[in-house]
């Protein structure tokens, strides 16, 4: 009897302190009393969409928009997979990160048809390879609207150059390296020189740009048959990745670590293949006291563009209409260009890529380099290429296979022939 | 004598080097959120202090995407409630499984034990989706109601008050004519002490340190302490220094804690120091 | 009540779906144990077993002696012991984020303090995360560092509840501490070194955190999987191959694991202290 009081009374404190304290708890989605739809946005790291948000409330006096920032990728990402398992959360307009997306690809019923949705005369607005990406093989379902895209330099150190002898001008540097064989060519040098410095910080970066340009699929055909054993331009990019590597090039420094984020400032390597959102990381690791030490050149071959993410409306979304309406209005050009000014994420659209506000954009820190013009070019060059679901797994496997030969863990064949076993046990579960 | 003095300085030496090594870490924290960002990953490390707490506090508190000062009162009210349930209810179980006999008894306990052998990261998605029959997303209570007892806190305490709680001293009280709950009351609770002190410590850091439940079902805007120093940093830079100087923050409430907790294991250690 | 909704739920929520082939977007069906067949020819899932309990037996046995030895040290009477118990619950305060730095520095390959000091003997720099058996040591003094000194406040606390009187018995019959602490101290807190060797199981068989910090927060534990725990497996095939179906057996194999590691475990502590009684 009195265990039974004493019970009822600690659970009813405590469960008042609970619900007392989470008196002030939000909910979302939810239609406010005066008629207004409130569309909630769920995005990841940066995205600069404050402004633009405000904008498109007060140009739509019907609507109210909520975003949802999750800091990083790799927080976001089990969030949003609850989500989309639970069949709620999700919100109204969800940010998906190119390797998410390409995953999704393969059951695009979690979210709304933008085709339906009106979004087909925006082909045009898009950069057709990102225009492709978020098409279903059979061109009957798009999935998302392209936001940025990573459009890729080659970073480079202008006193390490000075120091092997090689040219530092940002346009003769280009000129070392027209295509990747120039590149490996140049690095030879650099390391012959002696500097202390490697040439590039990791293989896993180069070998992700080459691969890129080998021609219109990697490895899966349309059909998301697995090929990597079979495409020559799988083969291509991993030989000459080893190449480098055997030539003594690589730094072997795994990216994110201390060591290689530390590398900025100590000129640990020379070179870095760098997307439009590494340059504000290069700047804040090397530190003022290095502005003018980084430059930013061409890559070797043609067109180099690495992540980039895109706005898709999920099913569960209660307004549907309203939500695509917000995504287009986001991924426009002048969306893109607003996106950039506030946090430089470089936009997909040409009509943005050739606005002064991008195309006419210098960096004051990397010896006021032409960089809007640099990316423009590297991202209009690039062809579109098919990844396939399961594109990431097969990746990080051959990525992780390339360390080893780094580590000198595996031999290359070896490592080639792990990779392609691996990749095989993931496709066929 | 001279042996025993030989033996103390040896208790010393282990202590103090077991001391250094555990706090270092922290110690290099603090020195991080008091000085600027380019501390990090010089080497040698950086020993003393700066003077930019101040002004890292500031920016801390400032930042729009943290919602720091909200993540802390949640955090503190969530890790109360967490702990205050806890230690009751664990107390409570924990006597009824060392000393009571009961049908069913290991099975039970075993029962309980079952549920911390499932990956937390795993219970996630189902624990999310009762959530929402409930409609606690984004709220408060999300994160606490699940956690108001505990398994570990079950077993622990069954662990200390099999020894703790000598049978006679039950027995006697039974013949006075005590109720189990007022046995409980009286004779049991007194001495749990010290190990629901150091089961009130656990529960609170772990409530305070949190951090996948958190970030599964509250948003941004209605944080803990933890998913808010997360939003700290970006996708690819993180401001050290703004981010330890919030975890410094952070760290204080846990250290009080401690204190507050402590002096109930102290009480014991305090007789033992009489009898040398 | 709250045990059965938050408690027994997710383990049988998760029991229900590794049946299932369900990945990111939903179920796809019921598909019997084909999840588990596929676990038992996954080179990869015996590789993170191996790995698992590897580290297991490098953290948890030095764990648990030192944190036996620093408490038998904190029952001494001993000036500023405050500070010294606040000193060894340290690391478990201290934010993961510093540990990472910290212990990045530690055993960074260029430039680490480790290889700088045995560099001094005159052994080459070592890559620390590039072969198992440096990783593993590694990882596992990240988990010795932080988990010791909760143990210990564990063993501290038990030894609270040991009657004084068989100290002052024993000194009379002339005993000195190291025999006091072996015959009396450990003995008599054993229902505490039971609780702590089987938390201790269950925690290894999840090793998560540590491992992970220390790949920079790579799943896939280094190159060719040298510190990959069942845990981190599990997560990545979740996660990161949104293959939820596949993760939730593998949490199954964990659960089972950890019944057949914890329960050896309390039987080799039983024996083991039957033998000293």
């Amino acid at each position: 009897m009195r265990i039974g009081k004493a019970f009822t009374a600690t659970i009813a404190t405590v469960v008042g302190v609970a619900l007392l304290a989470a008196g002030c708890g939000g909910g979302d989605g939810e239609e406010a009393a005066d008629g207004k739809v409130t569309l909630t946005i769920k995005t990841f790291g940066q995205f600069g969409y404050e402004d633009l948000i405000k904008t498109y409330e007060s140009s739509h006096p019907g609507i109210q928009v909520k975003q949802e920032n999750i800091a990083k990728l790799a927080d976001y990402t089990p969030k949003l997979q609850q989500w989309l398992t639970a069949g709620s959360g999700a919100g109204d307009v969800v940010a998906l990160e190119e390797g998410i997306l390409i995953k999704l690809m393969g059951k695009p019923d979690q979210f709304v048809n933008l085709l339906d949705q009106g979004a087909g005369e925006l082909k045009g607005n898009f950069l057709d390879w990102k225009w492709q990406q978020a098409l279903t093989p059979d061109g009957k379902k798009l999935v998302g609207l392209g936001t940025d895209i990573g459009a890729q330099g080659m970073c480079y150190r202008t006193d390490l150059f000075a120091k092997a002898g090689l040219p530092t001008d940002r346009a003769k540097v280009g000129a070392l390296w027209p295509t990747w064989d120039g590149y490996l060519a140049t690095g030879k040098k650099f390391v012959a020189a002696g500097t202390d410095a490697s040439f590039f910080d990791t293989a896993g970066g180069v070998y992700q740009n080459i691969l890129m340009q080998q021609g219109d699929q990697t490895y899966f055909d349309r059909s998301n048959k697995l090929i990597a054993d079979s495409n020559p331009g799988v083969r291509a990019a991993w030989d000459q990745s080893v190449a480098m590597i055997g030539a003594g090039l690589s730094g072997k420094l795994q990216m994110w670590s201390p060591a290689w984020n530390a590398g900025f400032k100590k000129g640990t390597f020379a070179t870095i293949p760098c997307p439009a959102w590494m340059l504000g990381i290069i700047k804040d690791q090397a530190g003022p006291e290095n502005a003018g030490k980084w430059d930013v050149a061409r890559v070797p071959g043609e067109g180099a563009v690495r992540g980039g993410s895109f706005l898709a409306v999920p099913a569960q979304s209660k307004h549907p209409k309203e939500a695509a309406e917000l995504a287009k209005f986001l991924t426009s050009p002048a969306g893109q260009i607003g996106a950039f000014k506030a946090k430089n994420n470089f936009p997909s659209a040409p009509k943005a890529i050739d606005d002064p506000a991008v195309s006419g954009a210098v960096d004051t820190y990397f010896n006021n380099a032409p960089v809007g013009k640099i990316f423009g070019q590297s991202a209009k060059t690039l062809k579109p290429v098919y990844l396939g679901p399961d594109n990431q797994v097969v990746g990080d496997g051959i990525g992780d296979a390339l360390t080893a030969v780094e580590q000198g863990k595996l031999q290359p064949d070896q490592a080639w022939t792990k990779a392609m076993n691996d990749a095989k046990r993931a496709v066929d579960k | 004598m001279r042996r025993r003095t030989r033996g103390n300085s040896l208790v010393y030496l282990t202590l103090l080097v077991s001391l250094v090594l555990s706090v270092f870490p922290l110690y290099w924290l603090f020195v991080v959120a008091t000085r600027s960002n380019d501390v990090v990953g010089q080497i040698p490390p950086p020993l003393v202090p700066g003077g930019n707490l101040g002004e890292n506090v500031s920016r801390l508190f400032a930042a729009p995407e943290a919602h720091f000062a909200r993540g802390m009162v949640n955090s503190m009210l969530a890790s109360v409630a967490v702990t205050v349930s806890v230690v009751f209810f664990s107390s409570l179980a924990g006597f009824a499984f060392a000393k009571l006999r009961f049908r069913g008894r290991n099975a039970l306990l075993l029962a309980v034990l079952a549920t911390m052998m499932v990956p937390v990261q795993m219970g996630i998605v189902p624990l999310y989706m009762v959530m929402v029959k409930l409609g606690w997303q984004n709220q408060l209570q999300a994160v606490i109601v699940p956690f108001l007892v505990s398994a570990f806190g079950v077993f622990l305490m069954r662990q200390y008050a099999e020894r703790a709680v000598p049978d006679e001293l039950i027995e006697a009280a039974r013949l006075d004519g005590c109720s189990t709950f007022g046995l409980f009351v009286r004779v049991v609770a007194p001495a749990l002490r010290p190990g629901a002190a150091v089961l009130g410590l656990f529960t609170f850091m772990s409530t305070w340190n949190e951090f996948l439940w958190p970030l599964a079902i509250l948003e941004a805007d209605n944080p803990t302490v933890q998913f808010s120093l997360s939003q700290l940093a970006t996708q690819y830079y993180t401001d050290y220094t703004l981010m330890f100087s919030g975890t410094l923050i952070a760290t204080v409430p846990l250290l009080l804690v401690f204190i507050l907790f402590g002096r109930q294991i102290i009480g014991g250690i305090m007789d033992g120091a009489v009898r040398a | 009540m709250l045990f059965a909704l938050f408690g027994l739920f997710p383990l049988i929520y998760t029991a229900w779906v590794s049946l299932r082939a369900w990945d990111l977007t939903g179920d796809a069906g019921f598909v019997g144990l084909r999840n588990y067949s596929r676990l038992a020819g996954d080179p990869d899932f015996w590789n993170a077993m191996v790995n698992t309990l590897g580290l297991f037996v490098l953290s948890t046995v030095p764990q648990l002696c030192f944190a036996l030895v620093i408490a038998g040290l904190l029952n001494r009477p001993i000036r500023a012991l405050m500070m010294f118990r606040l000193g060894v619950l340290a690391p478990i305060v201290t934010s993961v984020a510093a540990v990472a730095i910290v212990f990045g520095q530690l055993y960074g390959r260029d430039t680490g303090l480790v290889n700088g000091a045995i560099g001094l003997a005159g052994i080459g720099p070592i890559d620390w995360q590039a072969s198992k058996t440096s990783s593993w040591i590694a990882v596992a003094s990240m988990v010795n560092w932080r988990w010791t000194g909760y143990n210990a406040l564990i063993y501290l606390a038990a030894i609270q509840a040991i009657p004084r009187d068989l100290y002052e018995a024993a000194q009379i019959d002339g005993a000195g501490a190291i025999r006091q602490f072996r015959s009396i101290t450990v003995p008599l807190i054993r229902p505490a070194l039971i609780f702590t060797v089987v938390m201790s199981a269950i925690g290894g068989m999840q090793l998560f955190t540590e491992p992970l910090l220390f790949g920079q927060g790579d799943v896939s534990g280094g190159s060719l999987r040298q510190f990959q725990t069942i845990a981190m497996y599990m997560f990545e095939q979740s996660f990161q191959n949104f293959d939820y179906g596949y993760g939730s057996a593998i949490a199954w194999a964990i659960f089972l694991l950890t019944v057949v590691v914890g329960v050896a475990n309390a039987l080799i502590a039983r024996r083991w202290k039957g033998g000293t009684q």
